[in-house]
């Protein structure tokens, strides 16, 4: 029966949740053990207050809910957007411990020498977060992807170096937490024939019902890709174009304007959900959570693979330069915990990825890791952290296993060289 | 000729209920100049703007020059008002407030300046032209709106309590220009008033009004020498409202025709004895007031007079007048009402 | 008695000083930083303390600036002439047509509505109601008035337009009937004993006594047109540029000289504008 089966996957995952609570707080304490690191325990760290803000992605407070319980010491956490994240780790860095920033934001942010490198060697599990991170190849033999990869601002050669090395070192200087790759959004009901490429997104057919997102960073890559799907521009480096590629891409995206291809610009989570939900528009630039969002209104959505592959984007946690002694000691025990395995589970449950596969993978049960991980059917209805069903038994995610979508990612989110250039071309691109 | 203006059987209802004109009928003849006077809330004001057509009659018949304009527009009627406070233009010189009527006729500007400089040469005030009614004095206001009434060539040129906002010297020498004019250009004026004094010294026809009524419409002299009713001898002022001597209604005896006696003389003619309550030196004469059974009584009395045989407060006298002197008064429709009221010259 | 003297010749300055100090501290102290810090260099995450003229220039000399400013200023124009023409009906109407009080106060506050929710949850309802499957093109398509749904009707100039009237009718309609309501209704009668017929009361005498409401109205509306950078984001779908929101754009990438320069000129222009329609009505007699 319909009713049964929607009913009865239900008590298990709670009784699974209730179960990995347990074994969560055991991990944490057994951490320490795993590697024969001195952990501390110390009365006192419990009047260890660390201060954290990032965007609204990973700054969960569930997670510093778990931080209490498990470390004992206080998480306090300030959401903020994009580019107030920026504008408060370079302008502010004594009101923040913790930065969790974006791999882009950091080559910004790093030169202004706000946040100070960690140790490889207290970080427990370095060997097993993702190369993507470290070598930038998930496999030996994966391409690099271009833009802002994240292993190119990922180490320093010093404590006080300002410019990033262009090799695993032993300072690092964000240790991964959340990453996704993201493609175009569609409406499957309303598109009315395959999606597979990023030239789709121009496809006269869908003339005044196409958008992208008006966030010149991650806008112009988008365009980059629709540029390369259909064969017009081959980039150097879509992370990091040079004039003329800024020139040709904004005159390309003025003409489809111009020609009514797009329905809105979209710079907020709320509207780009919005504009999908409607049927104002029927594919664009999205991001995973509005995906869900959509879909959880009833609203068919897919989060379209493409050929080309994805437009990438991760983050990490950075150190403050002003922590020392009990303080950065409790913020190595709070990213040592990070990539532990709770937290790991409960990223990657939302959709994300995280650092640390393995230890995630423990705290997951079989249908979900089968489920997020390596794209199987599910087995049981898919629910969220919410307890909300996300989705039904049978049903796979878009794009497949961590594999296939981490493994296709043709562009990092980027910060340019030409970033001021490209800013003043993108406000013509509005404009016109 | 025909009257001026022509009230037959005119109410005012308003909405609430509330009546303000009670079926009052009124002719007033050619190039007349007419007080409506009244106490606040008599009626004379709404029976003006009737006449103006700027409030509605409930019922009866408005006409001037012989001519039905109970529903006229105002313009039509050949009136033209002059507001208390005057209402100028305060975005509009001189000379286009008084130019104002002839624009929204159509006329081109050269010749309706021409003709408002001509009106305002009339009241003296060409000098002015240019400038705002914010930069003039409270009488030059007044002269401006006098020239922007007088430049629609009215029949009947309207005013509502034009001297109020007059200091009493400017308002004596207004008073004489209005009757100038009036005179000169040979058209009725219709003035409303609170003042008895402005309305003596102004009128043809003198309306006083009560409650909504008009009781009593005449000469100055004849109002003054034959109030019709309590009310109108004592809001015009200088009489003795007294019960009659025979016992029967009120009769009206002019302060100035009484005289006092002393207590023991013989009196013969009316007389009512009473008690010196207050004099009151007013040069030519003076006032003596008396308390009496009757309330107070009041003797002016001629300054030779008094000082022959002088009275202070306290003494008793008697207050005796000639027969002739005295005459009987109609009831009153709210005489109650009218009793209250004080004499308004002492009052002055 | 010297020492008395002084005190009454301070007492005035004692007498400014809260408000000098709250318009110092809150007004003129952060223009000038703004004007300061328009001359600063920059790179993508620092501002670099310096005098250069570069931020004025990539401002003044580029055309997509000239195009914004252009654009900016044609959407001011337009709402302020419909506003000015909404807000003077329904203030006259206020003013003059509604005698009883309470009918005056509840309709005022019929008026205010657009106020009653957050500008974002406003504008977002916008969508389901002029959307392409929205009520408006459902009831047009369902009358049969139109066979396919009006496009423009949101994510447009339009759109843009219509949500500025709906929000700024109020600035407009608040001054004027203030001002209305203290014309003196004798004046109305005046003109009507003069022989003005309805028209021309309203040209000859209303419409010229309400003009210092009509000019804190429509300073209130261009001021707020000019600034905004909201409404013409999401009601164009952000396909229509703005001044605000070329500014929020430079803010957003840390371009904070950039930045101050393009508010600097914002500035002189909005005070140009403002000076103008000063310079047409005195509206001292309303302050």
């Amino acid at each position: 029966m319909t009713d049964d089966h929607a009913d009865r996957p239900a008590r298990p995952a709670s009784a699974t949740r209730r179960r990995l609570l347990g074994a969560a707080a055991g991990a944490a304490l057994g951490s320490g053990a795993v590697t024969g690191f001195p952990t501390l325990w110390a009365q006192n760290i419990r009047n260890v207050t660390l201060r954290q803000f990032g965007t609204g992605v990973s700054a969960l407070n569930p997670i510093a809910e778990q931080v209490k319980k498990d470390l004992g010491f206080t998480l306090s956490m300030t959401a903020l957007d994009t580019d107030a994240v920026t504008q408060r780790a370079v302008t502010q860095p004594r009101s923040y411990d913790i930065a969790d920033i974006e791999y882009f934001v950091c080559k910004k942010v790093w030169p202004a020498g706000v946040l100070q490198p960690l140790e490889v060697k207290k970080i427990a599990l370095y060997d097993k977060i993702v190369p993507i991170f470290t070598t930038g190849k998930l496999t030996p033999e994966s391409p690099i992807a271009q833009g802002t990869a994240p292993h190119t601002v990922s180490f320093v050669e010093s404590k006080g170096a300002t410019a990033f090395a262009p090799h695993p070192t032993e300072w690092m200087t964000l240790i991964p937490t959340i990453y996704n790759a993201d493609t175009l959004g569609i409406r499957p009901d309303l598109v009315g024939r395959p999606i597979r490429n990023w030239k789709d997104l121009v496809d006269p057919a869908f003339k005044g019902k196409a958008s992208i997102l008006n966030i010149p960073g991650i806008g112009i890559m988008d365009a980059a890709m629709v540029m390369e799907s259909l064969g017009t521009l081959r980039y150097g480096d879509k992370g990091n174009m040079t004039r003329a590629e800024i020139d040709r891409t904004i005159a390309f995206l003025i003409e489809q304007k111009r020609a009514g291809q797009f329905r809105a610009f979209w710079k907020t989570f709320d509207e780009s959900v919005n504009l999908m939900a409607s049927g104002e528009v029927v594919i664009q630039s999205m991001w995973s959570p509005a995906v869900t969002a959509v879909k959880t209104r009833g609203i068919p959505c897919v989060y379209q693979p493409l050929a080309e592959g994805y437009r990438a984007w991760g983050g990490g946690l950075g150190v403050a330069k002003h922590l020392s002694g009990l303080q950065l000691d409790a913020a190595y025990e709070y990213i040592n915990w990070y990539l532990s395995g709770w937290c790991g589970a409960y990223l990657n449950r939302q959709g994300y990825y995280s650092a640390v596969l393995d230890t995630a993978k423990r705290h997951m049960s079989e249908n979900e890791w089968g489920y997020w991980m390596e794209g199987k059917p599910a087995a049981a209805d898919i629910m969220g952290p919410d307890g909300k069903l996300l989705d039904k038994a049978g049903s796979v995610r878009d794009g497949g296993s961590f594999t296939d979508r981490m493994g296709k990612v043709a562009c990092w989110n980027s910060v340019m060289n030409e970033d001021r250039y490209m800013v003043q071309k993108w406000n013509e691109f509005i404009a016109a | 000729m025909p009257h001026d203006v022509e009230l037959v059987n005119v109410t005012k209802r308003y909405g609430s209920g509330a009546v303000a004109v009670k079926g009052i009928s009124l002719r007033i003849p050619a190039a007349t100049y007419c007080c409506l006077l009244g106490p606040s809330g008599c009626g004379k004001t709404s029976t003006l703007r009737m006449i103006a057509g700027h409030e509605s009659v409930s019922s009866g018949s408005v006409l001037l020059a012989g001519r039905e304009v109970t529903d006229l527009p105002p313009a039509k009627r050949g009136t033209a008002m002059m507001f208390q406070s005057y209402a100028l233009f305060p975005h509009l010189d001189c000379l286009d407030n008084v130019a104002f009527s002839l624009k929204m006729r159509g006329v081109p500007k050269a010749e309706r300046r021409a003709r408002a400089l001509h009106f305002l040469k009339l009241v003296d005030l060409e000098r002015y032209a240019s400038r705002l009614p914010a930069q003039l004095s409270g009488g030059q206001q007044q002269r401006v709106a006098l020239a922007r009434a007088l430049i629609t060539e009215p029949r009947v040129l309207l005013l509502d309590e034009p001297l109020s906002a007059l200091d009493p010297f400017l308002r004596g020498r207004m008073r004489e220009e209005l009757k100038r004019l009036q005179r000169e250009l040979g058209i009725s004026f219709v003035h409303v008033t609170h003042s008895q004094e402005e309305a003596m010294a102004l009128s043809d026809l003198v309306v006083v009004m009560e409650g909504g009524e008009i009781v009593q419409a005449a000469s100055p002299r004849d109002v003054f020498e034959r109030p019709a009713t309590a009310f109108v001898a004592r809001f015009i002022g200088g009489h003795n409202v007294l019960p009659a001597p025979a016992g029967d209604g009120t009769v009206a005896v002019r302060a100035d025709r009484c005289r006092l006696r002393p207590p023991d003389a013989e009196t013969y003619g009316p007389h009512l004895p009473g008690t010196v309550s207050a004099v009151e030196y007013q040069g030519p004469v003076v006032r003596v007031a008396l308390a009496t059974a009757a309330g107070e009584a009041v003797a002016m009395l001629p300054d030779d007079v008094f000082h022959a045989a002088p009275v202070a407060p306290g003494d008793a006298a008697v207050l005796a007048w000639s027969e002739d002197d005295m005459h009987a008064l109609a009831p009153s429709p709210s005489d109650a009402a009218a009793a209250t009221l004080t004499d308004p010259l002492a009052a002055a | 008695m010297a020492g008395s003297g002084t005190a009454a010749r301070l007492l005035p300055y004692l007498q400014v000083a809260p408000l000098a100090l709250i318009l110092g501290v809150f007004l003129v102290v952060p223009i000038l930083t703004l004007v300061v810090v328009s001359f600063f260099d920059y790179d993508s995450v620092r501002i670099i303390p310096d005098f250069v003229w570069t931020n004025y220039a990539e401002v003044l000399l580029s055309a997509v600036t000239w195009r914004t400013y252009a654009k900016t200023v044609w959407f001011a124009a337009l709402v302020w002439a419909i506003t000015l023409f909404i807000g003077f009906w329904v203030a006259y109407f206020l003013a003059f047509h509604v005698r009883s009080r309470t009918v005056q106060t509840a309709l005022f506050l019929l008026c205010t509505i657009p106020f009653w929710t957050s500008n974002i949850i406003r504008m977002i309802s916008w969508v389901p109601f002029l959307g392409r499957n929205g009520l408006l093109n459902q009831a047009l398509l369902g009358l049969g008035a139109i066979d396919r749904p009006l496009e423009f009707l949101l994510f447009s100039d339009f759109a843009v337009v219509l949500a500025f009237v709906h929000l700024y009718t109020l600035f407009m309609v608040v001054p004027i009937f203030n001002t209305m309501m203290r014309i003196d209704r004798r004046l109305v009668e005046a003109a009507v004993d003069a022989g003005a017929n309805a028209w021309q009361v309203l040209t000859n005498v209303i419409i010229p006594l309400s003009k210092p409401g009509i000019a804190i109205g429509s300073i209130f509306v261009v001021v707020l047109v000019m600034g905004d950078f909201i409404t013409v984001r999401l009601m164009s779908g952000g396909q229509s540029a703005s001044v605000g929101l070329m500014i929020y754009n430079q803010i957003s990438l840390l371009q904070y000289p950039a930045a101050a320069a393009n508010a600097v000129v914002l500035l002189a222009i909005v005070l140009l504008m403002v000076g103008a329609i000063l310079r047409v009505v005195d509206i001292r007699r309303e302050l």
